[in-house]
């Protein structure tokens, strides 16, 4: 079990670090997090994930105890809400996160990776050589676009197969329709609530 | 274990005059020092990369801070600490052999892990520095070699600063008894054969085997840390007990 999320976690690291290396910025980003720690507690793992920010990268570890600037408890299914600020609130009051320290630290972390510009084309020529890299590049950009268009096409077809043609689901139109009288339902309903009170008192 | 019981101690399987194990070890690992890390890897398949990285997890090694790597061998410790420890921080490498130590200066020299690293022949009963000085210690796969345990764990106590920690990795006995024979079968009669194959010694690879059932087991050596002055000691088994890593403070 104490090896066990080591392995996952050492190769993440590797890779993590080794994309930091591909940026000319990550250094001075790395440079105002230097020194900041930051523990992930997921109820869904038997272990925490600590990680550490120096001026040369990042170093996560799952035996670590010590004191850090930051800790996130919190589920897997919560992680991809903590990237809006507005969220954190809820999710507190939810009982879904409990943040010890300064919250903005995580987000922080994140941002140097958000904020990575790599550039492959450059990093391809390195071992490929700059031709075959540029026409792989150019390939990629290509097949990336066409596949998004289809995407895009398929989504569209399906949207008029459920909402037209089979009526499987409310168009937009209805949806908001559907919506304002919900709404309206709703301030009867408090409005009648109050009512009620000031009656019965 | 029975470091000071009488006049012969352990060298695996053999009795030896205390005064004699220390060369008979220099021995062997003057002779697998050129192939001490291939053979490290194919005999662990590679496993012990991760027992070493999970040592470092535990050290709570932090940058500008003083690390000691007793038995240090082929700087496997070292390089990672210096990278922890960064620029304001030293790394000292000691390791009673010269000749492990000079791989491992070339090895780290080579990585370009140059500058906060230094390397000191040192036996671990005797440790040459002033106390007080490191504020993590750590020693990896050297203490079954050392001749006196006891005094070893002392004398890394006295250079040990106040609030340090000492981690021992080491292997240890395996909890399950299916593993035990499994483990037995592969120590006694293929790790020889890869010794001899590999570094064309396999002398030294049945030592290793020997020298690894009369090491302390788990709890013994738990209790020895604690006889010599460390508090809050405790210990982690890794890969079922084939090595424990064992962790004590001074306060």
């Amino acid at each position: 079990m104490t090896l066990l999320p080591l392995l996952p976690t050492v190769l993440f690291e590797k890779l993590a670090n080794s994309l930091l290396k591909k940026d000319a910025q990550s250094s001075e980003r790395l440079r105002r997090l230097a020194g900041k720690r930051v523990r992930l507690k997921l109820k869904e793992l038997p272990f925490t994930t600590t990680v550490s920010v120096d001026e040369a990268g990042i170093y996560i570890s799952t035996a670590d105890s010590d004191d850090v600037d930051c800790c996130i408890s919190t589920e897997l299914g919560v992680l991809p809400e903590l990237q809006d600020t507005a969220n954190l609130t809820r999710l507190i009051k939810a009982d879904q996160l409990d943040i010890d320290g300064d919250p903005m630290l995580a987000q922080q972390l994140v941002g140097l990776f958000k904020s990575l510009e790599v550039d492959w084309e450059a990093e391809l020529a390195n071992t490929l050589g700059d031709a075959p890299a540029h026409w792989f590049m150019k390939l990629w950009h290509k097949s990336r676009s066409h596949v998004e268009k289809r995407l895009e096409e398929s989504k569209r077809w399906f949207r008029g197969v459920v909402t037209d043609e089979k009526q499987l689901l409310p168009t937009r139109e209805e949806f908001n329709e559907f919506k304002d009288n919900m709404q309206q339902l709703r301030a009867k309903v408090e409005r009648l609530q109050r009512q009620f009170g000031e009656r019965k008192s | 274990m029975n470091d000071r019981k009488d006049d012969s101690i352990d060298f695996g399987y053999q009795k030896v005059a205390r005064s004699e194990k220390k060369n008979l070890v220099a021995n062997v690992f003057q002779s697998v020092a050129s192939k001490y890390d291939v053979m490290n890897d194919l005999m662990s398949f590679g496993i012990h990369r991760l027992w070493k990285r999970y040592t470092i997890d535990c050290s709570g090694v932090r940058k500008g801070m003083k690390v000691l790597d007793i038995a240090g061998g082929t700087g496997d410790l070292t390089a990672q600490f210096s990278r922890r420890v960064g620029p304001e921080g030293e790394v000292v490498l000691a390791d009673i052999n010269d000749a492990m130590l000079k791989v491992g200066r070339d090895k780290l020299r080579d990585r370009g892990v140059v500058g906060n690293v230094r390397y000191v022949q040192a036996d671990a009963e005797e440790l040459p520095f002033d106390d007080n000085t490191f504020d993590v210690i750590t020693i990896a796969f050297g203490l079954r070699n050392v001749t006196d345990k006891g005094k070893a764990l002392s004398s890394m106590l006295r250079v040990l600063k106040p609030g340090g920690r000492l981690l021992i990795l080491e292997f240890s006995k395996p909890v399950s008894a299916t593993l035990n024979q499994v483990y037995d079968f592969y120590s006694f009669n293929i790790l020889p054969k890869m010794g001899q194959v590999v570094a064309n010694d396999a002398d030294s690879y049945q030592y290793l085997a020997e020298s690894i059932r009369m090491h302390p087991d788990q709890d013994t050596l738990k209790s020895m840390m604690e006889t010599a002055g460390y508090e809050k000691v405790d210990y982690q088994n890794m890969t079922g007990g084939v090595v424990a890593l064992h962790r004590g403070y001074k306060f």
